[in-house]
């Protein structure tokens, strides 16, 4: 069997897509009563749940509170059964500590945190399902949650990755594309300002592409913060319907 | 806006775990088209190449096609080809990297009319698999909808035509919408022997469901019309316009060396076409011959490019490059076909090597091998490492672990076997015994070649390909080692043997079957008999018993008992025999003597009739039991797999093929009833005139010439109302009888093992082929069993050649020899020599336009004149008036020569030189009525005639011998060792024969 072809040349991707298409994205907000906020996203096959509690006072030692602003606190997980083979991931392990503290840099970028000094923010990220760019949608998840609790942020956080196949950069990747092994590139925009959250990359990839890809991911970003205004102006719509004036 | 839509798939991790994979996959209303039809190209956004528009049809290949038939679809001829995304998956998926890459590049090519379609994609043509549905199912379902969804996108205004090689998608879809053709149409090239240049044939497949009336050949006239394919290619053809219809000819012609074509029709126009592509080339290869000095000069020019001619006649000249052409002037070479340019007349080729010297014995019969594609290296050192040792130091001996499982017979019963004389390979043996119930119990005894040879082993693997031990005239080409073959799996007398055995419980009396039983046994043979000496035995006569090796050192007492013993076992046997022949018979079925036994008596009828034979009660008798048991073991199999047994069928003959028998028939006033088996045989038995026995046998082999072969076949691809034996009247038949000989027997044993197992409950534990690996096979050992029949005539007729070419027809006496007329054609006769047994034509008229006139003491002579052909007879008419008339049947006195040729193989040339009969001489003349009866003092007549015959020839090959020995043309065998060869073979036929 010949390999994978990952970019036809009639330029389809393995899943029907185009280059620059992203997957199907379906999200709500506001899933879990107890929480302050919460929310759930579908990135195509990928499905992530976020939890914010906070600001709340801090808890467990005292001596890690800021000052002058509030601790941002990111936990990410994976469901043992969102893979294809069945995985248990204890809590801590490398990939899910490094994930939270990306994840935790990403938001300390966007959420006013000096407004609430000697607290904490508390988000968890559970990804029930994995089918590729798990860091974007924990993001897009927990900006939805963090909205949903009402801390204010400088702007959504607006996350996609990128990949780069046969000198075209596709975005949003999926788990088939990812699997490939070609470089891959995570971002978080804030689209406003079209200020970078976050960006990374831990593949080689030529200087002269990375433009390009760059380029892919933050218009994809773009097109993902539509979704995600969209889905929180009808919840707030909803939500106030509810109630009542 | 996209639809997600989701595949699961399951995969197969490298540890071996199933992984439930799901994938998600997104719709689009539209995909580019790219088809200048499109209503809405703004839509389909078609950019980049697009389809011409003056095409009359699309076409869209099935998966099958693309991937197998990928070369022609390259052709730039062909346009409008839209190439679905499916099959590019299938493609890519299946045939790998390189095949895809082609593909891909077709696609790019803007000079090449095609374009992909990416129907997975696209809403309306995209169909989820469904559970259950196999692959293959699903994307030829896939492909036929979007061939749908694409004649209706493009307004119904373009016809599609989708290729493919399914039968079933056909019938499923072929008439489901209108405008969407479902199609295969394809042959296979058949170029006609005689007149190679001209005409071949084109046999159909599958006809297209819409072309259905189309059921005859194809003919093919002209080198340019074939397009450069070659005998047995498999061919696309398409049918010219009716007006440019061209018949046959009828007419004898110079190449002529065999007659192929029962009930030749006087030209009427047959459909004719010509050849538009070569599905799959059927190049092998070839034998050829250098052209001779004086010719390679004329051919002058380019000297390192020089045309060789293929011994085969219906292979067209082949150009190789070679600087060695003086060298192997002299040779029979093999080469192979590399290429054929559309621009040139002839193919290219490269020389392989060398086989031997032009009318060397050794050269000819590599020769004879390589064209029927037979290869019988030497068994190979690890295939012989397989084989148990049986050496004098180490003499092999029973497994005591096998004595437990088998049946032992070794104790009970009386085990013989009969054979032809000097038999090495005997693999069956026969008991008969007395049950203490006074019922008689029958037994047939077969070598167990299952047991040394493993399923996949070496041995096996190579047995496989062999298929067969290929006899030749002169010598045989074992299928098993001889250490099988010869010693362990030969059942031969005074020691132990394992074998599988079928016993039948019988009425004393009515010799009703009561209860059958299959096993594995021990047995050990007594008596190692050969035909006549059973013969003898069983007419009484007692004088064989000194030549029995068995009898020879017992004491008189204990001889007698025995020798009353085996005199009462043969008796029985014959009865038991008759019974079953007889209840054969009552059940509708019918005594065709054995069809196939015929065809093979056919094929080397010349060796039979240089010694005549006796056909002997015993034949019968040992012919019957062999047919039982293999009925039975078939119906055993086929019960037990009902879907993966191989079995032999014979189909009945086509009506229409028995019309020049009817023809011939008529002439000599029988009527012929070819409306069944049973009609057919009564009329042939009927139809003997007692002046001439020779009438009766030609009809006999006319009537087998106009049968198919007995095929072998796997029950899971035909009906059973398709397992019916035509010559032998039996429901279902397979081959048991001779493991060591054929390997579909090796499998047949395999079978009968594991219905055993299964009817014990035990494991199976042969791995069974599966019913289309088993068509695999039987296609095989069918089609190599046609070689060694091809190869097996053809070194007859080497042999017949060599026989005849040192002599002088002028002068020698042997040379001349009675004819008789058994078919007319336009230009001369096809005459039987009964002398030889060989067929052959002779012309009435020759090439300078002169045709035979007759005086009346029968003498012949060459004069102006014109030929008029009727029905049964031919006159010849000369300037001056005189006339003579040749008839069917009618006897002449021909002269045998042999055309020499240096390409290819000698043929026999006839020549009638009287229209009287040949006087024959009073030996020869009871020898031939030594055929009908079967009395003892014919038998002392023929066999001094035997010897008379043998005297003579003795003499005859004395002075070959020595001039062999003169020029050492031969190498290590002399002819006469050959000869000698030869006639033991001629009866070693006969115990081939009866297998069946």
């Amino acid at each position: 069997m010949a390999g994978l072809e990952l970019l036809s040349d009639q330029g389809y991707r393995v899943d029907g897509r185009r280059a620059g298409e992203l997957r199907k994205i379906q999200a709500r907000m506001g899933v879990f009563a107890q929480a302050d906020g919460s929310a759930y996203i579908e990135q195509g096959n990928t499905k992530a749940l976020a939890v914010v509690y906070g600001p709340h006072e801090m808890r467990g030692s005292r001596s890690r509170a800021l000052p002058d602003r509030a601790l941002v606190n990111c936990q990410y997980s994976m469901a043992t059964f969102s893979t294809g083979e069945r995985k248990r991931r204890p809590h801590g392990d490398r990939k899910a500590c490094e994930m939270g503290l990306q994840l935790r840099q990403t938001f300390e970028a966007a959420i006013l945190t000096q407004l609430y000094p000697r607290s904490q923010i508390d988000i968890y990220v559970q990804v029930l399902q994995a089918d590729g760019g798990n860091y974007a949608a924990c993001v897009n998840a927990a900006t939805l949650a963090v909205l949903d609790a009402g801390i204010p942020m400088r702007d959504f956080v607006c996350a996609c990755s990128a990949g780069f196949v046969d000198g075209t950069a596709l975005a949003d990747l999926s788990h088939v594309e990812e699997a490939a092994g070609g470089p891959q590139l995570a971002l978080a925009l804030l689209p406003a300002s079209g200020q970078l959250a976050l960006l990374e990359m831990d593949a080689r990839l030529h200087e002269d592409h990375l433009q390009q890809v760059l380029e892919a991911a933050s218009q994809a970003a773009r097109d993902v913060h539509a979704l995600l205004d969209r889905v929180v102006r009808q919840h707030v719509r909803e939500a106030a319907l509810l109630l009542g004036d | 806006m996209l639809q997600k839509r989701e595949k699961v798939l399951h995969l197969r991790t490298f540890q071996g775990r199933t992984v439930r994979i799901v994938r998600e996959h997104y719709l689009r209303p539209s995909v580019p088209c790219n088809s200048p039809l499109c209503p809405q190209p703004a839509r389909c956004r078609n950019d980049g190449k697009l389809l011409s528009s003056d095409v009359t049809h699309y076409v869209i290949p099935d998966w099958k096609v693309v991937q197998d038939y990928l070369e022609i679809l390259e052709f730039p001829e062909l346009k409008g080809i839209i190439f679905m995304q499916t099959a590019c998956q299938a493609v890519q998926h299946q045939r790998g990297r390189r095949q895809y890459n082609k593909l891909r590049n077709l696609l790019k090519d803007a000079r090449h009319d095609c374009i992909l379609f990416a129907n997975e994609f696209q809403q309306y043509s995209y169909l989820p698999r469904e559970r259950g549905e196999s692959m293959e199912k699903w994307q030829t379902r896939s492909i036929y909808n979007a061939a749908v969804w694409y004649y209706h996108h493009c307004q119904d205004r373009m016809p599609i035509v989708m290729v493919t090689e399914d039968e079933e998608a056909i019938q499923q879809y072929g008439s489901e919408t209108e405008g969407v053709f479902v199609i295969s149409f394809k042959g296979i090239l058949n170029v006609n022997k005689h007149r190679a240049q001209i005409e071949a044939f084109v046999r159909l497949q599958g006809a297209s469901s819409k072309d259905s009336d189309l059921i005859s050949d194809i003919l093919v006239h002209g080198m340019k019309a074939r397009n450069r394919s070659i005998h047995g290619d498999v061919v696309v053809v398409e049918l010219l316009p009716k007006n440019e219809w061209k018949g046959r000819t009828a007419a004898l012609c110079e190449n002529e060396n065999d007659d192929k074509t029962p009930g030749e029709s006087p030209s009427e126009p047959m459909p004719t076409g010509r050849v538009v592509g070569i599905l799959q080339k059927n190049w092998r290869d070839y034998v050829v011959t250098f052209p001779s000095k004086e010719e390679v000069q004329s051919q002058g020019k380019n000297a390192q490019k020089i045309l060789v001619t293929p011994w085969d006649y219906r292979i067209p000249k082949i150009r190789i490059s070679t600087q060695q052409a003086e060298a192997l002037q002299d040779f029979r070479v093999v080469v192979r076909i590399d290429s054929w340019e559309s621009t040139s007349v002839y193919p290219n080729g490269h020389f392989v090597r060398v086989l031997g010297r032009i009318r060397d014995l050794e050269g000819e019969i590599s020769t004879i091998l390589v064209e029927n594609s037979i290869s019988v290296a030497p068994f190979s050192e690890a295939q012989m490492c397989e084989m148990p040792v049986n050496t004098p130091e180490n003499p092999w001996k029973v497994n005591p672990e096998e004595e437990r499982e088998r049946i032992d017979l070794r104790k009970t019963h009386l085990v013989f076997s009969i054979d032809p004389k000097g038999c090495e390979d005997v693999d069956d043996a026969l008991s008969v015994r007395t049950l203490s119930n006074g019922n008689l119990e029958l037994g047939v005894h077969i070598a167990d070649v299952t047991h040394f040879v493993m399923t996949n082993s070496y041995t096996d693997i190579e047995a496989r390909t062999r298929a067969t031990t290929y006899y030749l005239a002169d010598r045989r080409y074992d299928m098993l080692p001889s250490i099988l073959s010869a010693d362990l799996c030969s059942l031969l007398g005074g020691v132990d043997r394992y074998a599988v055995s079928v016993l039948w419980e019988l009425d004393k009396k009515s010799f009703e079957i009561k209860k059958v039983w299959y096993g594995r046994t021990i047995i050990q043979s007594a008596y190692k008999l050969y035909y006549e000496a059973a013969q003898d035995l069983l007419d009484g006569n007692f004088s064989v018993i000194g030549d029995i090796p068995e009898f020879k050192e017992m004491d008189e007492k204990s001889r007698q008992a025995k020798q009353d013993e085996l005199v009462w076992a043969i008796g029985k046997l014959t009865d038991i025999a008759r019974h079953v022949r007889a209840k054969r018979d009552s059940c509708g079925a019918l005594e065709l003597e054995g069809v196939e036994v015929r065809v093979q008596l056919d094929d080397k009828k010349n060796i039979h009739d240089l010694i005549p034979k006796q056909p002997l009660e015993v034949h019968e008798t040992v012919a019957e039991c062999m047919i039982l048991a293999n009925h039975w073991v078939a119906k055993k199999i086929w019960e037990n797999f009902p879907h993966q047994a191989l079995l032999r069928q014979h189909p009945p003959p086509h009506q229409e093929f028995f019309s020049e028998l009817r023809e011939c028939a008529k002439a000599k006033g029988f009527s012929m009833d070819t409306r069944s088996n049973k009609t057919l045989a009564d009329s042939l038995d009927r139809a003997n005139d007692p002046r001439d026995p020779l009438v009766n046998r030609i009809l006999r082999s006319m009537a087998t010439q106009a049968m198919s072969n007995a095929l072998y076949f796997s029950t899971g691809s035909c009906a059973e109302d398709e397992f019916h034996h035509y010559g032998l009247a039996l429901d279902k038949y397979t081959h048991f009888t001779s493991p060591i000989r054929r390997y579909s027997d090796i499998v047949v044993h395999r079978l009968l093992m594991a219905a055993i197992s299964k009817d014990n409950k035990t494991e199976i534990k042969e791995n069974l082929f599966s019913s289309k690996d088993l068509e695999e096979l039987c296609r095989h050992i069918n089609n190599r069993n046609r070689a060694a029949q091809h190869a097996q005539k053809q070194s007859t007729e080497l042999f017949q050649c060599m026989y005849f070419k040192d002599k002088d027809p002028e002068t020698e006496d042997r040379c001349i020899a009675d004819g008789v007329i058994y078919s007319i054609r336009t230009n001369g006769v096809l005459v039987f020599i009964p002398r030889f047994g060989i067929k052959g034509a002779a012309y009435l008229k020759n090439k300078d336009g002169l045709v035979i006139s007759c005086y009346q003491d029968g003498c012949s002579e060459w004069k102006p004149g014109s030929l008029q052909r009727f029905q049964n007879k031919i006159t010849s008419t000369t300037a001056g008036g005189e006339s003579i008339t040749f008839s069917l049947f009618d006897h002449v006195t021909v002269r045998i020569s042999v055309q020499a040729s240096r390409c290819h193989a000698d043929t026999i040339r006839l020549e009638i030189i009287s229209n009287k009969p040949y006087k024959i001489s009073e030996t020869e003349l009871s020898q031939q009525n030594s055929l009908l009866m079967k009395n003892e003092l014919v038998k002392e007549v023929t066999r001094s005639v035997e010897e008379a015959q043998l005297a003579q020839e003795e003499a005859k090959v004395k002075i070959i011998q020595e001039e062999y020995q003169e020029y050492c043309q031969t190498k290590g065998t002399s002819l006469y060792t050959l000869l000698e060869e030869i006639r033991d073979l001629a009866l070693l036929d006969l115990s081939s024969d009866y297998g069946m």
